[in-house]
């Protein structure tokens, strides 16, 4: 599959702040890529880099092969990505049709029957002004524009805030369904149970680095959390193996998340006479936690 | 296009809305002055210009308080773009649409100006139906050409107006900056070139006017008063061909150019 999105150590700084710290993404055709991440991460400056909103400070970074950072480029890239930001705040002097009339005018492949669905299924008023919807309305009119542009890629920033359980699983759904049809898809979320829903590959980043990139089959199937308990006191260095991404010793007893690798690492434990092994697979939030908390 | 034009036009139609009302105003309320004073005493009757009306709403509405009502509202029509939509928060929708940076500041600017010209060309309407009223006549053709002339040279007053808010965003400190940036050089400028006006009299006023004022040495224009915006705007009294300004309007045009690359340049750098 070729790549839709690649960063080479994409870096942005505000002042002082490192926002992104050299980050090498790659988001393939097709996949339903999540892109995690704590408040403040990097997330929306990478997304926002993408779309040639913010200038990189330094390295590359493209998107269907064109350059982020040449102006001409980037819209040639609009052409093509259906962007969904994250506090949707769209022109509230317009009414419903006068926003969906006013952003099919960009885009040729507009799908009128696909917009049609989408105001009945959100149950959206057309005639109703912006600033009279509420924030969950506001999202479902941000995400249909998105939806209905006929865009190869779609870069949802958070996509679900604000909406009830129901409308969730409508978007999620949508998401899918585009998806079959040979949408690409990049989206940010915090809701991270979405993330294990739809995503086929997981990103995450934290302080502007990115600590994972994995297929979300195999994060479901290599991470492991091992708990073992040991005759006498261990300490955290007799477990600095290749595949182990936390430790935590507390006397004789000490918790390990492996993201690979785990057959050794077993091995190792055994060979220091664990009394007593525990090994169960672990939830995406729980890796996640995990990470940023190793990190901290 | 018309889809950007559209958009521009819902966000500025209420500031040009009270701009329409203020130039009525201001041409109404000098159009019954006229109608109530006596001119025949004043100044410029001193230079021996006779009470002429068409003279009258030249200097009246060209020359000071229409120009200044125009160019007031010009700014303000221009205090505009893409950083108003960063605080309003906006922006990521604007520029996740297929359209270039440079394309949003034009198709805004071409809205502005376009409802600038508006302006000015209402304020005919304006005096046509007010001089109907009081029973004067004037030359709608001298009125007409001042309405486009002073567009011409008030191009300069948008771009400018738009820069200051591109470099300084926030409504009151945008225009300050706008106002104190276009002010401070139109009184200094004012102060020093106003008795050249003479030479914008037609003869034979021109020869009586350089005849009573014994101190009038206007031999050639300093350099400088080519940069003399309000004069630019308001022309001579008699306008045509001949007498437009147009060293002054290639200066104000060149320079227009040159404000809208930097803001253009300027509005590519900001990180949204």
């Amino acid at each position: 599959m070729a790549a839709v999105i690649e960063t080479v150590e994409l870096k942005k700084n505000y002042g002082k702040h490192e926002a992104v710290r050299g980050l090498n993404l790659s988001v393939q055709a097709g996949s339903v890529c999540a892109f995690l991440g704590q408040n403040g991460a990097g997330k929306t400056t990478t997304i926002k880099m993408l779309l040639g909103m913010v200038h990189p400070s330094s390295g590359t970074g493209s998107v269907f092969g064109r350059r982020i950072d040449n102006e001409n480029d980037s819209l040639l890239i609009r052409q093509k990505v259906a962007f969904v930001a994250e506090d949707k705040r769209l022109y509230d002097y317009m009414t419903v049709e006068e926003i969906v009339r006013f952003t099919k005018t960009f885009f040729p492949r507009w799908n009128h029957d696909f917009e049609r669905r989408l105001m009945e299924q959100f149950d959206l008023p057309p005639k109703r002004k912006i600033r009279e919807l509420s924030k969950g309305m506001r999202t479902k009119l941000a995400l249909l524009l998105g939806f209905a542009r006929g865009c190869e890629l779609l870069i949802l920033d958070e996509p679900t805030e604000g909406l009830d359980p129901v409308a969730v699983e409508d978007v999620l759904q949508i998401v899918v369904s585009m998806t079959a049809e040979g949408t690409t898809v990049f989206f940010s979320s915090h809701q991270i149970v979405e993330v294990e829903q739809i995503a086929d590959h997981v990103l995450m980043i934290d302080r502007g680095q990115l600590v994972m990139d994995a297929p979300m089959d195999q994060v479901k199937e290599q991470y492991r959390h091992i708990q073992a308990v040991f005759p006498d006191p261990v300490d955290e260095r007799d477990f600095r193996l290749p595949g182990i991404e936390t430790i935590q010793a507390k006397g004789c007893a000490v918790s390990l998340v492996a993201s690979h690798n785990v057959d050794s690492i077993l091995e190792h434990v055994h060979m220091l006479r664990a009394t007593n092994v525990d090994v169960v697979p672990l939830s995406l939030k729980e890796i996640f936690l995990g990470k940023v908390k190793a990190r901290s | 296009m018309s889809a950007l034009l559209y958009k521009a036009w819902r966000e500025t139609r209420v500031r040009f809305l009270a701009g329409l009302a203020a130039v009525a105003i201001i041409c109404i309320f000098q159009i019954e002055q006229h109608h109530t004073h006596d001119f025949s005493h004043s100044g410029w009757a001193g230079l021996g210009i006779p009470d002429d009306y068409g003279f009258f709403l030249w200097q009246y509405l060209y020359v000071y308080f229409l120009q200044q009502g125009w160019a007031l509202f010009a700014v303000l029509l221009a205090l505009d773009g893409l950083i108003r939509e960063k605080a309003s928060g906006t922006v990521s929708f604007s520029l996740g649409l297929p359209v270039s940076r440079k394309r949003w500041m034009f198709t805004r600017l071409a809205v502005v100006l376009m409802e600038s010209a508006a302006l000015s060309l209402f304020v005919v309407l304006v005096v046509i139906v007010g001089s109907a009223v009081i029973h004067q006549t004037f030359s709608l053709s001298q009125v007409f050409l001042h309405a486009v002339l002073m567009v011409a040279a008030g191009v300069i007053v948008i771009a400018l107006g738009n820069l200051c808010y591109a470099l300084f965003p926030g409504n009151y400190r945008s225009l300050l900056v706008a106002l104190a940036l276009l002010g401070v050089p139109y009184l200094w400028i004012q102060r020093h070139v106003q008795r050249t006006r003479v030479t914008d009299l037609p003869e034979p006023f021109r020869a009586r006017a350089a005849l009573q004022l014994t101190r009038l040495r206007v031999p050639h224009q300093p350099w400088w008063a080519h940069f003399d915006l309000a004069h630019a705007m308001a022309g001579p009294w008699q306008l045509n061909l001949t007498t437009t300004p147009w060293v002054a309007l290639l200066v104000i045009w060149t320079l227009t150019a040159l404000v809208l690359a930097v803001t253009a340049a300027h509005g590519d750098r900001i990180d949204y």
